[in-house]
């Protein structure tokens, strides 16, 4: 066993600090003088809330007394046990807001997609870091990988979760890239995102964004293949996009796209949530207005505010002060998280922990970037501050592993 | 990573510190509603401090656009008694004004009505109520034409003021429209805190404060209660106009127009029956003939012809001009008087025509058509009078330039201005000038601004009272005026008045007119002021198609007179003989009066 002294205490104060943001801000947002507009199943929100904070309190305690070969010999068995729950759900999962992503055990529900993410990490990790010549600089071993990582997210997007599909997806060029994908080939792989991003602004952009990157991939790999293919899958992505936004996507999707473009189209329809959104922020101003007394969150102005527009409420009652100190909390948390990375000497931890981490911080920024209008609208919640059970908890023994890792690191070690 | 920490730092620096202004203002535009409170329409009072005009609360049933169900439109219209179109053109015309902002969907609905929406309200989203007032009328005059009626403003006055909203009611015409601006008083704001239903949550308590609404001034007029419902029974079921005034101060005591209109009937809920009526009526019920009517004087006009003619030096009181029958120039100008010698005052009394038919000939052909012109003006006559009431005349006194406009330069002449000296021709006047001028004689030359309202006393506790407005006019000589009142006193005694004006109570001089009208029986016009000596009252009467004055404006002046002065009517057969009198005309008579 370890010396306590060696439990990484900044990261877990980072933890301590946002669930405590957290919870203030679910608190303001289901107890508050909004309560009275509120159903009284998502007033008490907070405080089951609570009790699932309390809960990973102890998963976050009961894991570190774990030896990490555990988790890593029992990666594939979390993945398997993960597929089978996501088929469930599938066919017995009920439908919340459109996606059918819960599982119901009792008066408690389970998004088992949340606990995929962790799964997929283990699994892929392990894989890629199993045997020594194992890298993905390997075609092949890059293709399973990829495939270890399609699976739960064509799951996901049959449970017609497409924000946690974006999770998934952006795992991949991450956990290749750091396992030896070249920075070219990387490069490649987020390519259309970037693309597809600035298409939905403009396709202009998307068209001068897909030049520049593979300009750009060219240069770095001299790869004329690689160079092709990349030029042809821009040309795609933004043929895609427009195609796309003209006929396949379905009319609600398309209202969002349109109202992150242009939230003025039409403000009262799908406009309203990111012209509200924007309001509560930027009327926050300085110090906020107050615990409890933020007009946009407590009149019902901002929609899905305990959850998705959580980062509303703390810019609107507690100001640049409140929002900025959760952006530097979470800043301090990646960087400490990846500096952990670094000082891991096993392939397996370093790879979980950057993994890990990427996915908080595509959470943080999709959601963030959605509050504050730099994104369309996705609906998925910001870690341990966006009301979420199944999420919390997730979250919490994902962070749990890299602690739990760090603080075993000295018997959990590629020369032993 | 970090870059991207930066964006989002970058972001909301750029949305909570530079835009904050912004994006402040859109959460306040959000959580609090501004709501406009309408303060209580000023009140009317008349001279003794009756309250003739105040509010009566009427339920009102709104529609906030934005949140009504179309579909909802024949629910609606079923629960309202009302057609779908109305219903759905309304809530149309409420949508152009504000989709966001209630207006009144059905005003003056009745409390059963009322009740059967309040108990539906559930199921009619954006359906509202507004409890607001109407005009109440609660003494027995009618006094149509000098309250004038309130109707809901239209675009254009919503594009001409600031301060109205949609369904708000203006006066249209009468005094609640000249006073509208004093009588509507100040909106009221009050700001409330609402959710994003739009469901009010109270009042909203900030910087922004409340302010209540000023209510109307409150109108103190210089109308007499009373005398205004005996002059309205005297003139019903007749066509013609009385107007009452004080000729020393010029305050309107009674003014009447008959037909009149049911004010009450237009205050509430557009009757739009009843509007159509009275809108489609030969009579022209809405028609103001006290200030409005244009009508030759007749012989009321001959006493101003004497002072005018005493004062060119055409004549002295002593000049004698034969009557043998009319005055002969070109053609005959009949005069139905009495052949024989007349002076001035006994011109007035008998109305001769020879005499003034004479005077204005010697007027025209001296070129003193302008100068005549110009002396009429002064007393009133065709130049505005200032009454503070919409639409009044200023009716017509020639000079020669409105005789070249009008027949042509060089085309008129001398035979069409004889006629003016006994008030025909190319002159007219409204009653209310006849009034005027009969008060500049009644009250030793002084011309007198008529007016409606003595006082305004705002809410602030401040009281504006409206000026005297009278003037010398300096050419009128005391001895000028002498005669011609002992010529209209000699009317009411021995002349044509003397069997339906001469009361023999109250010491009145008066003077007949007849107003030729080529459609039919002559109009009759009877001015005169009371007492003789110290005269405290003008009345002018004026009835259509009445034929002969002295038989028919002559006793209705008479009553009003004895009813002001003594307060009661003593001549029971003189107001049976006017309330059932019929036109009657003897054309063999002609214009003798």
């Amino acid at each position: 066993m370890s010396n306590v002294r060696d439990f990484n205490w900044s990261i877990t104060f980072a933890w301590v600090l946002l669930t405590i943001i957290g919870l203030t801000a679910i608190y303001s947002a289901t107890q508050g003088p909004v309560s009275d507009f509120l159903a009284e199943y998502i007033q008490i929100n907070f405080y089951k809330q609570l009790g699932f904070v309390v809960v990973s309190i102890l998963l976050m305690i009961s894991v570190q007394f774990i030896s990490p070969r555990t988790f890593l010999q029992l990666s594939f068995v979390f993945y398997f046990i993960g597929i089978v729950l996501m088929v469930l759900t599938l066919i017995f999962g009920s439908e919340i807001n459109g996606a059918k992503s819960w599982f119901r055990i009792g008066p408690f529900g389970i998004q088992s997609s949340e606990f995929m993410k962790i799964a997929t990490i283990l699994a892929v990790a392990n894989y890629l870091t199993s045997r020594r010549n194992i890298s993905a600089e390997n075609i092949r071993y890059a293709f399973t990988s990829v495939l270890i990582i399609l699976l739960p997210a064509a799951l996901v997007i049959l449970q017609n979760d497409f924000g946690t599909a974006i999770i998934f997806f952006a795992l991949i060029p991450v956990m290749l890239f750091w396992s030896g994908l070249p920075y070219g080939v990387s490069l490649f792989i987020i390519s259309p995102a970037i693309i597809l991003y600035l298409t939905v602004i403009g396709w202009q952009f998307g068209l001068v964004a897909a030049l520049l990157l593979t300009g750009l991939i060219f240069f770095i790999q001299r790869r004329t293949w690689l160079t092709i293919t990349s030029f042809v899958t821009g040309m795609l992505t933004i043929t895609g996009v427009q195609l796309a936004l003209s006929s396949v996507l379905q009319p609600h999707q398309i209202a969002r796209i349109t109202a992150f473009t242009n939230p003025s189209f039409d403000p009262t329809g799908a406009g309203w949530n990111v012209i509200q959104a924007k309001t509560a922020i930027g009327s926050g101003g300085l110090m906020g207005k107050g615990f409890m007394e933020g007009t946009q969150t407590q009149l019902k102005f901002l929609p899905e505010s305990y959850t998705d527009f959580i980062y509303c409420v703390i810019g609107e009652e507690f100001g640049f002060l409140g929002a900025g100190l959760v952006v530097i909390t979470f800043a301090f948390l990646f960087i400490r998280l990846l500096r952990m990375a670094g000082n891991h000497k096993h392939p397996y931890a370093q790879l979980v922990t950057v993994s890990v981490t990427a996915v908080f911080f595509i959470h943080f920024f999709i959601n963030i970037g959605s509050a504050t209008a730099l994104l369309p609208v996705i609906g998925i919640p910001l870690p341990f501050i966006s009301y979420g059970g199944s999420a919390f908890l997730t979250n919490t023994f994902m962070l749990a592993l890299c602690l739990n890792m760090d603080f075993h690191k000295r018997e959990f070690s590629i020369y032993r | 990573m970090i870059g991207l920490c930066l964006v989002v730092i970058g972001r909301i620096f750029y949305l909570q510190i530079i835009q904050y202004e912004t994006y402040s203002s859109l959460g306040e535009e959000n959580s609090i509603r501004q709501e406009y409170v309408s303060p209580a329409r000023g009140l009317i009072y008349d001279r003794n401090g009756i309250l003739i005009v105040d509010n009566e609360p009427i339920f009102s049933i709104t529609v906030t656009p934005a949140n009504f169900d179309k579909e909802k439109i024949p629910l609606l219209a079923r629960l309202l008694e009302t057609e779908i179109d109305e219903i759905t053109e309304r809530i149309n015309e409420a949508q152009r004004y504000s989709w966001y902002r209630t207006s009144p969907l059905l005003t003056d609905v009745n409390f059963e009505t009322f009740s059967l929406i309040q108990e539906n309200i559930w199921q009619l989203p954006g359906i509202g109520h507004q409890i607001e007032s109407k005009r109440h009328y609660p003494t027995d005059m009618i006094a149509s034409h000098i309250f004038g009626y309130l109707r809901e403003a239209d675009r254009n006055d919503y594009d001409k003021s600031n301060d109205l909203r949609l369904g708000d009611k203006i006066g249209k015409s009468g005094l609640e429209m000249i006073y509208e601006d004093t009588l509507r008083g100040d909106l009221g704001v009050e700001f409330l805190k609402v959710n994003a239903y739009g469901q009010s949550l109270g009042n909203y308590e900030g910087e922004r404060s409340t302010q209540n609404p000023i209510q109307g001034g409150n109108l103190y007029t210089t109308i007499d209660a009373e005398l205004q419902a005996f002059v309205e029974l005297l003139m019903k079921d007749k066509i013609g106009a009385v107007v009452a005034m004080n000729p020393l101060t010029g305050e309107i005591l009674s003014l009447v127009s008959s037909p009149n209109y049911n004010v009450d009937r237009l205050a509430g809920r557009l009757d739009r029956d009843y509007w159509a009526h009275i809108n489609s009526d030969t009579t022209r019920p809405l028609y103001n003939r006290a200030i409005s009517s244009r009508q030759p004087p007749g012989s009321t006009f001959k006493p101003l012809m004497g002072i005018i003619g005493l004062h060119l030096g055409y004549l002295t009181p002593e000049t004698i001009v034969k009557n043998t029958g009319g005055f002969r120039k070109g053609r005959l100008y009949r005069d139905l008087a009495p052949k024989g010698d007349y002076n001035l005052q006994k011109a007035i009394t008998f109305s001769s025509n020879t005499f003034f038919n004479s005077l204005m000939d010697r007027i025209g052909t001296s070129g003193d058509l302008n100068t005549w012109s110009n002396l009429v003006n002064d007393f009133g006559l065709g130049v505005p009078n200032g009454i503070d009431l919409p639409s009044a005349t200023q009716g017509i006194i020639p000079d020669s330039a409105y005789m070249d406009q009008r027949f042509g330069k060089r085309k008129w002449g001398i035979g069409d201005i004889i006629n003016l000296g006994i008030g025909q021709g190319v002159i007219s006047v409204s009653p209310l000038q006849i009034a005027q001028m009969t008060s500049s004689i009644a009250n030793g030359g002084y011309r007198i601004r008529p007016h409606l309202v003595h006082s305004i006393h705002n809410d602030d506790g401040s009281v504006m009272i409206t000026p005297i407005v009278y003037e010398k006019i300096d050419w009128v000589k005391p001895e000028y005026l002498e005669t011609v009142k002992k010529g209209m006193r000699g009317v009411v005694q021995e002349g044509s008045g003397r069997y339906y004006a001469k009361t023999g109570i109250i010491d009145l001089a008066g003077k007949t007119g007849t107003a030729e009208n080529p459609h039919g029986f002559s109009h009759g016009w009877f001015t005169s002021f009371a007492p003789y000596e110290d005269p405290e009252i003008v009345v002018t009467v004026f009835l259509e198609n009445a034929g002969f004055a002295s038989s028919s404006a002559a006793p209705i002046a008479s009553l009003i007179l004895e009813k002001y002065l003594t307060g009661e009517i003593n001549r029971q057969y003189t107001y049976n003989y006017v309330m059932n009198w019929v036109p009657k005309e003897d054309n063999s008579q002609g214009d003798s009066e």
